[in-house]
C-alpha cells in the first residue's frame, strides 16, 4: 500500500529534469514502552537540561555553538546556520555516478521510492538505463532545513533513493586500533570450509521478530496478574584460543 | 520521526556503559556455530562530528538530553526508571530490566550467527544502522579469524540478537579487520512500492541508451568523503568569519564526559586561521 509522498522535488542532471515525489520505504512498528518514575510511576519526558545548572532548559533559552576548544564555543544564530546548509531549492542534483555495488552499506541511511510527476518515460529511460549499468547517482537535496546526500537507483521497477551517511560521521575501523594476531593456514582452511557450508542465499521472509510475540504473552501474563519466572541471561562460555582449531574441526563435522 | 531513530537501541541499555565513544553498548558472545566469541558492539556512527552542540543561552553550559519528571522538573537518573507498557491513560503495566530479559534469555547475551551470506544479494533497503564489534578479552583470536576468513571468502554472516524490547536481525562483515555489525528491516517493515513506481514500463530505447552514455562519462569511484569535505568547508569558511568578530564563549566547567569536542575539525580551523594571519602580515 503506498502511503503519502513526504517530499517533493525535481531531480535534475544535464539536460534531464524529473518531477518527483519521495515516499517513506519502511516502517517499523513493534511494541513500545514509556519510561517512569519508580516511585510515583509519572511518565517521564525526554528533555534537554543544562549541565551545569541540572534543570530543563526550554527552546527559547536553547542556543547553537560551535566547540571551539574545551569548553569554549562560537555561538550561531539561525541565520548563519542556514548559511551551513544550501538553500531549500527543492532540486536533487546529480553530481556524478559510481558503480552501485562499491557504496558500502555502512553509508546508507533512509530509503525512499521514487514516484513519477507528470511524464513517466524519462523516468523510466533513467530507471533503465541506471539498471542496465548496475550504477548509482550520487546526489544532494536539501529538505527539512538539512543537506542530505544520496544514491539514485534503480530498485524493483523504479527509482529509489537513498539517503547517506556523510563520511565524517561514520567512525574509521582503523581507530579501533583492534590486535593482529597470526592465524595458522589450518585454522583459515577449516574456517573458511565451515563459512562454505553454512552459506545459503538472502531469504529475508524466513526470519520475524520472535521476540516480539515473547514480549507480548509477557504483557498479557503481567495483566492477568500473573507472576513472571525471571531467568538469567546465558552467556555462553568463550572458545579459549588453544581449543579453537578443535572447536572449529567439532563444528565442520557437525554441519558437513 | 528524529525521535524514533535515536531511541533505535533502549537509552536505557545504550546508555548503560556511560555515553563516550568507544564505550560498549552491549556485552555478549558471537556464537559461530561451536566457536564463541565474547564482543562489546560500540557505535560506528558518531553524528556531530561536524555539528554543533546546543548551549543554554543564559550560561552557555552545553545541554544533555535527559528523563525529567513532568511534575518537579527534576532530572530522574537511570536506576530509578522503570518501563512501563501502557494499558489506558495513566495506566502501565511495569516491565522490569530481569522481566525483560527473560523474554528471551539466551539471545539478550548471543548473537547467534545462522547461516553466511553474499552481501551482493541483500537489497540495500534492508539496512539500518551499523555499529561495530570489538573483541573482549579472550576473543581476539576466534575474532581475528572470523573476520579474516569473511574477507578471504566474501560472505557476511546473518544473525539474531536480542537487545531490549527488540530482536535484531543483523549482517555481520569484515571492514578493515573490524566486524561490522549492520542491523537489517524484517520484511514485513518494507513497505510496497506498488502504487508508486510506473507499473509498465514505457520503452524509450533511444532515451535509455543516451542516458547509459551520459552515466559512463560521469562514472568515478565512490569518494563519499568529498560530499562531507564540501559541508565541512561552508562551515569553516562561516565559522572564519565569525571568529574574526570574537564570538567564543566560555562555558562554566562540567564533568569531563561531556567536554569533548570535534578535536579535527577545530585543529583544520585553527591551522587555516593562523595562515590567514600570516597572510595579512
Amino acid at each position: 500500500m503506498a502511503g503519502r509522498a513526504i517530499w517533493k522535488g525535481r531531480l535534475r542532471f544535464g539536460s534531464i529534469d524529473l518531477p518527483v515525489k519521495l515516499h517513506a520505504a519502511v516502517k517499523e512498528e513493534r511494541i513500545s514502552f514509556h519510561l517512569l518514575h519508580k516511585r510515583d510511576q509519572v511518565k517521564l519526558k525526554q528533555q534537554m537540561v543544562c549541565a551545569y545548572e541540572k534543570v530543563p532548559v526550554p527552546l527559547e533559552e536553547q542556543a547553537r555553538g560551535f566547540a571551539w576548544e574545551e569548553g569554549k564555543y562560537i555561538l550561531l544564530d539561525p541565520e548563519d546556520l542556514e548559511r551551513a546548509e544550501p538553500a531549500d531549492s527543492r532540486m536533487i542534483e546529480v553530481h556524478e555516478f559510481v558503480d552501485a555495488g562499491r557504496i558500502d552499506p555502512v553509508f546508507l541511511e533512509r530509503a525512499y521510492y521514487l514516484e513519477p510527476e507528470g511524464s513517466q518515460k524519462g523516468y523510466s529511460a533513467l530507471a533503465g538505463a541506471l539498471g542496465e549499468l548496475g550504477a548509482a547517482g550520487l546526489c544532494t537535496w536539501t529538505m527539512r532545513k538539512r543537506g542530505y546526500i544520496g544514491a539514485l537507483q534503480r530498485g524493483g521497477k523504479g527509482l529509489r533513493l537513498t539517503a547517506l551517511r556523510y563520511a565524517d560521521e561514520v567512525v574509521p575501523a582503523r581507530s579501533l586500533e583492534l590486535p593482529q594476531i597470526p592465524l595458522s593456514a589450518k585454522e583459515l582452511k577449516i574456517a573458511g570450509d565451515l563459512i562454505g557450508q553454512l552459506t545459503a542465499p538472502f531469504e529475508p521472509g524466513k526470519f520475524a521478530d520472535e521476540h516480539q510475540a515473547r514480549l507480548r504473552k509477557l504483557i498479557d501474563q503481567k495483566a492477568r496478574g500473573q507472576r513472571i519466572a525471571i531467568l538469567r541471561p546465558r552467556r555462553l562460555k568463550p572458545t579459549a584460543p588453544d581449543r579453537l582449531l578443535e572447536a572449529l574441526e567439532a563444528s565442520l563435522k557437525k554441519v558437513a | 520521526m528524529k525521535d524514533r531513530r535515536s531511541a533505535r537501541f533502549p537509552a536505557k541499555l545504550a546508555s548503560a556503559g556511560g555515553e563516550g565513544a568507544g564505550q560498549g553498548i552491549w556485552s555478549g558472545t558471537i556464537s559461530f556455530s561451536l566457536v564463541a566469541i565474547p564482543v562489546q558492539l560500540v557505535k560506528a556512527v558518531e553524528p556531530g562530528r561536524v555539528s554543533f552542540r546546543l548551549l543554554h543561552r543564559t550560561d552557555y553550559s552545553p545541554l544533555l538530553r535527559r528523563m525529567v519528571c513532568p511534575e518537579d522538573g527534576r532530572i530522574v537518573p537511570p536506576e530509578e526508571t522503570v518501563r512501563g507498557y501502557e494499558v489506558g491513560p495513566d495506566k502501565y503495566l511495569l516491565v522490569t530490566d530481569q522481566e525483560l530479559e527473560s523474554v528471551s534469555p539466551k539471545r539478550s547475551r548471543t548473537i547467534e550467527i545462522v547461516e553466511f551470506i553474499d552481501l551482493r544479494e541483500v537489497d540495500p533497503l534492508y539496512y539500518d544502522h551499523p555499529y561495530y564489534l570489538i573483541p573482549a578479552r579472550g576473543g581476539e583470536k576466534a575474532y581475528r579469524l572470523l573476520v579474516e576468513v569473511m574477507r578471504r571468502t566474501q560472505k557476511a554472516g546473518l544473525a539474531k540478537f536480542v537487545l531490549g524490547e527488540r530482536e535484531y536481525l543483523v549482517a555481520l562483515k569484515s571492514a578493515e579487520g573490524a566486524l561490522v555489525l549492520i542491523t537489517l528491516h524484517y520484511s514485513e517493515e518494507i513497505l510496497s512500492d506498488e502504487g508508486i513506481v510506473p507499473e509498465g514500463e514505457a520503452v524509450d530505447a533511444g532515451e535509455r541508451n543516451r542516458l547509459k552514455g551520459i552515466i559512463q562519462e560521469r562514472i568515478s569511484d565512490f569518494k563519499p568523503e568529498r560530499y562531507a569535505d564540501e559541508r565541512r568547508k561552508r562551515i569553516l569558511e562561516l565559522l572564519e568569519k565569525k571568529v574574526k568578530k570574537g564570538a567564543a564563549v566560555e562555558a562554566p566547567p562540567v564533568e569531563p564526559e561531556e567536554g569533548e569536542g570535534p578535536a579535527d575539525l577545530v585543529r583544520v580551523l585553527q591551522e587555516s586561521m593562523r595562515k590567514a594571519k600570516r597572510e595579512r602580515r
